[in-house]
C-alpha cells in the first residue's frame, strides 16, 4: 500500500518536472451575458495575458484580483497585458458575480465557468490559481495567493522577454 | 482491471517524457492524507487515510483527446466519505472529438443545463461528488443557436445507477445588438430518469420528466434571467418506502434580475422550489453523500468564508418530508439581495484609499398551504410564506488604511431553524463579527490576524476564535487558528484548532497541519454533507503538469 502511494508521488513529481501545459485548450466558454467566445479567442494573442481562476466566495482570489486592479494600468503602459478573470462560481453564487465586478469597479473581462469545465480542462484542482500566457503560450503557474504576489506575477512578465 | 489501469497510466506517464516538448499530455495529481489520532466515525478503524486523484489528458491531435482519471482510497479513504471509495479505481474516461461547430464525447460526461435545476454533473472531492455521467454528449455550438443531446447511466460511488438519464438542451440568441448593448436568450431543456420498480409495481410511470424554459435578458446596466420547471409526477419517499398513495408532481422558479453600474452592483434573486430532487435511484433520496443527483438545488445563502460563519449553514430544502404531523413541508421559498458599493478614493467615506462595502439580505420559508399528515397530502399557495426556515443579514466592509495595512470587517444577524432544516430540535438566532487585517511587513513579508466572535443564547452557546498566518514569503506560510465554545459548558469547552505550514511553488502546493477539526455541516457550492470530528495529522499535495 505504502509503496503504491509512494509510486504515485515520484510519478506525479516526475511528470510535473518533465512535462507541462503549454497551451489553452480551445472551448467553448460563456462571458457573463451569455456570449458565446472561444477559449483561444480570449486570449491575447499579442502579449501577455493573466488568467486567474476565482469565485466570489474565495478571499485570497478576491484579495489578488484588487490587488491587481489596482496596479493594472501601471503595467499596462510597460507592457501589452490582458486580465482574464474566470469566475468558477457555479448558479449558486454565479448571480453574485456582475454587481461584485461592477461594485469593485474592475476593470477585467470576465469569463463565467459555471460547471467548471474549464477549470477542469486546465488541471486547476484549487483556487485561486493563475496562469501567465504570451502569445498563447503558458509560461508560468501558480497556486494561492499572498499579499504582495501580484509584484511577481508582472517579475514574470518583464523578465519573459530578457 | 486494477493492473489495466496501473499499465495504462505507467505508459501514459511515459508518454509525458517523450511529448514533453508538444505537451500532447498534461493532468493533475492531488493527494490528502490523515493520521487519525482520534476519530468520531463508526466503524473507521483505520488510523491512516488517504484521497488521491491522478487526472491525465492527451491530445491525439486537434480533433482527439481523451480523459483518464484514477482514484485511490489507500489504505482507506478518509473518514466521512462514502464507503463505496476503497482501493483504486477509474472514476472518468472520455473520449472527445471536436471538430468546427461539432463536439461529441463518449464516456464520462460532466454537464450542466441552464442553471442547473433540471440537471448538474460535476466534480467536487472536497464533497466526495462525482455524479458524471456514464454515456454520450453529442452537442452543436453556432454563434447563435447550440443543442446538446447526452444519456447514460449514473456514476454512484464505484457503479453506475439503476436509473437511466437523458437529457436535451438548446439555446437560441433572439436578440443581439451591438450598437446598444443588448441580448436576450431562450433556452429549453428536457431530462427523462428512467427507474424500472423496485419489485412492485407502482401507479405513476418509470419515467420521470422534467422540462425547463429560461429567458435570459442582458443590457449594459440592466440583466433578468427566468426559469420555469415542470417535473412530471413521482412517488414521495417516506421513512424509505414509496406508496401509491402519496404521489405529486414538483415545479421550480426562479428569477433573477439585477442593475449594475461603474461602482455600484444589486443583484436580487427570488426562486420557488416544490418537489423537485431528482435521483438516477429513487430511493438514494436523503442519503447522505450526495452520489446520485440529477439536478442541482444549492441554497441560495451567502457562502462565506470563516469558521465561526459557518456554524449553522442552510441547506436548501426541495424535498416533500413529513417526519410526524407538526412537521410538513414540501419545498422552499424565498429572497436574496446582495448590493456591492465602491466608496472612492478621495471621497468622505472612502477615506485616501477607498472602501469597499457590501450587504445581503436572504430569507428562506417551507411552502404555505395545506398539510395533511394521514393519509399525507398537501395542497400549497403558488406564493406564501410557511415557517421561516433560514434568514441571515449580513455586512462586509473592505477598507484599506495604509499601503501597508488593509482589514476585513464582517458582521452578521442569522436565524437558523435547527427544527425544520435539520428535523431536529430547536431554534437558533446568533450574531457574528469577523475582522480580519492583514500588515504587510515588506513587498514579500506578511502578517494576517482574524478575530472572530459568534453570540447566541440558544443551542451551545459562544464562540470565540482567531488565526494568525504568517507568510515568510511568496511561496511559504505558516498559521494557527482555533475557535472555541466557551459557553458550552455541557461538553466542557469544546476547543478546535489548527496549526500548520504550506509552500506553493509554481503549480504545485505542499500542506501540513496538525489540529482538532470540528465536526458539523460542510458545504461547498451550497451543497452540505454532515462531517465527524478528528483530531490528527493532515498532509497534502497538489500539482498541475
Amino acid at each position: 500500500m505504502l509503496k503504491k502511494i509512494i509510486i504515485s508521488c515520484i510519478l506525479s513529481l516526475i511528470a510535473y518536472s518533465s512535462s507541462s501545459q503549454k497551451f489553452i485548450p480551445d472551448l467553448g466558454l460563456k462571458t457573463l451575458n451569455g456570449e458565446s467566445i472561444r477559449s483561444v479567442e480570449a486570449i491575447n494573442q499579442n502579449g501577455f495575458t493573466i488568467i486567474s481562476f476565482w469565485a466570489t466566495w474565495c478571499i485570497p482570489c478576491i484579495n489578488e484580483l484588487d490587488a491587481i486592479n489596482e496596479v493594472i494600468s501601471v503595467w499596462s503602459e510597460k507592457e501589452d497585458i490582458t486580465v482574464l478573470a474566470i469566475s468558477t462560481d457555479d448558479s449558486r453564487s454565479k448571480k453574485r458575480v456582475k454587481p461584485l465586478i461592477n461594485g469593485k469597479d474592475w476593470v477585467f473581462d470576465v469569463i463565467s465557468d459555471t460547471n467548471q469545465d474549464f477549470k477542469r480542462a486546465m488541471g486547476v484542482v484549487g483556487i485561486p490559481h493563475t496562469i501567465v500566457t504570451y502569445k498563447s503560450e503558458i509560461i508560468h503557474r501558480r497556486i494561492g495567493y499572498t499579499p504582495g504576489e501580484e509584484e511577481d506575477l508582472f517579475d514574470v512578465i518583464s523578465n519573459h522577454k530578457k | 482491471m486494477l493492473k489495466s489501469v496501473t499499465t495504462v497510466l505507467i505508459t501514459l506517464f511515459f508518454l509525458s517524457f517523450n511529448y514533453s516538448q508538444s505537451s500532447k499530455i498534461y493532468g493533475s495529481f492531488e493527494s490528502n492524507a490523515v493520521y487519525y489520532q482520534e476519530n468520531e466515525e463508526e466503524n473507521y478503524e483505520n488510523k491512516l487515510g488517504s484521497n488521491n486523484y491522478l487526472n491525465i489528458k492527451y491530445l491525439f491531435n486537434s480533433n482527439w483527446n481523451i480523459e483518464v482519471q484514477v482514484e485511490s482510497y489507500l489504505p482507506k479513504r478518509l473518514q466521512s466519505y462514502s464507503d463505496s471509495f476503497e482501493n483504486t479505481h477509474l472514476s472518468t474516461l472520455s473520449v472527445n472529438y471536436s471538430k468546427n461547430n461539432f463536439n461529441m464525447s463518449i464516456g464520462s460526461i460532466y454537464d450542466q443545463f441552464g442553471s442547473g435545476l433540471v440537471l448538474r454533473t460535476w466534480e467536487d472531492r472536497q464533497l466526495g461528488i462525482n455524479n458524471s455521467i456514464w454515456g454520450f454528449k453529442t452537442s452543436f455550438d453556432a454563434e447563435n443557436f447550440n443543442l446538446k443531446l447526452l444519456g447514460g447511466w449514473q456514476k454512484k460511488g464505484v457503479g453506475i445507477s439503476s436509473g437511466k438519464i437523458v437529457g436535451l438542451d438548446s439555446n437560441i440568441t433572439l436578440f443581439n445588438s451591438d450598437t446598444k448593448y443588448q441580448n436576450l436568450i431562450f433556452g429549453l431543456s428536457y431530462v427523462g430518469r428512467f427507474e424500472m420498480p423496485h419489485y412492485v409495481s407502482y401507479d405513476f410511470n418509470d419515467l420521470t420528466n422534467l422540462f425547463s424554459a429560461r429567458l435570459d435578458y442582458f443590457s449594459d446596466k440592466f440583466y433578468l434571467e427566468y426559469e420555469q420547471v415542470i417535473k412530471s409526477e413521482d412517488g414521495i419517499i417516506q421513512f424509505g418506502s414509496i406508496s401509491n398513495e402519496f404521489v405529486k408532481k414538483g415545479s421550480a422558479h426562479s428569477l433573477n434580475l439585477g442593475i449594475t453600474e461603474t461602482g455600484f452592483g444589486l443583484d436580487m434573486t427570488f426562486r420557488r422550489l416544490e418537489n423537485m430532487p431528482l435521483f438516477s435511484d429513487r430511493f438514494e433520496q436523503g442519503e447522505i453523500y450526495n452520489e446520485s443527483n440529477v439536478n442541482y438545488l444549492p441554497a441560495l445563502t451567502k457562502q462565506h468564508d470563516y469558521q465561526l460563519a459557518n456554524i449553522n449553514v442552510y441547506e436548501s430544502q426541495p424535498n416533500v418530508s413529513f417526519p410526524d404531523p407538526e412537521l410538513m413541508k414540501s419545498g422552499e421559498i424565498g429572497y436574496q439581495f446582495d448590493l456591492y458599493y465602491d466608496l472612492k478614493k478621495g471621497s468622505n467615506l472612502g477615506g485616501k484609499y477607498g472602501s469597499k462595502v457590501s450587504l445581503n439580505i436572504s430569507s428562506w420559508y417551507n411552502l404555505k398551504g395545506q398539510y395533511a399528515y394521514y393519509p399525507s397530502d398537501y395542497d400549497t399557495d403558488f406564493i406564501g410564506f410557511g415557517e421561516k426556515y433560514f434568514s441571515e443579514q449580513s455586512i462586509e466592509i473592505r477598507k484599506k488604511w495604509s499601503n501597508k495595512f488593509d482589514n476585513i470587517f464582517l458582521f452578521i444577524n442569522k436565524y437558523y431553524n435547527k427544527r425544520f432544516v435539520e428535523e431536529k430540535s430547536g431554534e437558533i438566532k446568533s450574531q457574528i463579527l469577523v475582522i480580519d487585517n492583514t500588515l504587510k511587513l515588506n513587498n514579500k513579508k506578511s502578517i494576517r490576524l482574524e478575530i472572530q466572535h459568534l453570540s447566541t443564547k440558544d443551542d451551545k452557546k459562544n464562540w470565540y476564535g482567531y488565526g494568525l498566518e504568517y507568510n515568510f514569503n511568496y511561496n511559504l506560510s505558516a498559521y494557527y487558528n482555533s475557535i472555541v465554545n466557551y459557553q458550552n459548558f455541557d461538553d466542557d469547552k469544546p476547543t478546535f484548532y489548527s496549526i500548520g505550514a504550506s509552500y506553493n511553488k509554481n503549480a504545485s502546493r505542499f500542506s501540513i497541519s496538525y489540529g482538532k477539526q470540528r465536526g458539523g455541516l460542510l458545504c461547498y457550492g451550497g451543497i452540505c454533507r454532515y462531517i465527524p470530528e478528528f483530531k490528527g495529522l493532515s498532509f497534502s499535495i497538489n500539482t498541475t503538469f
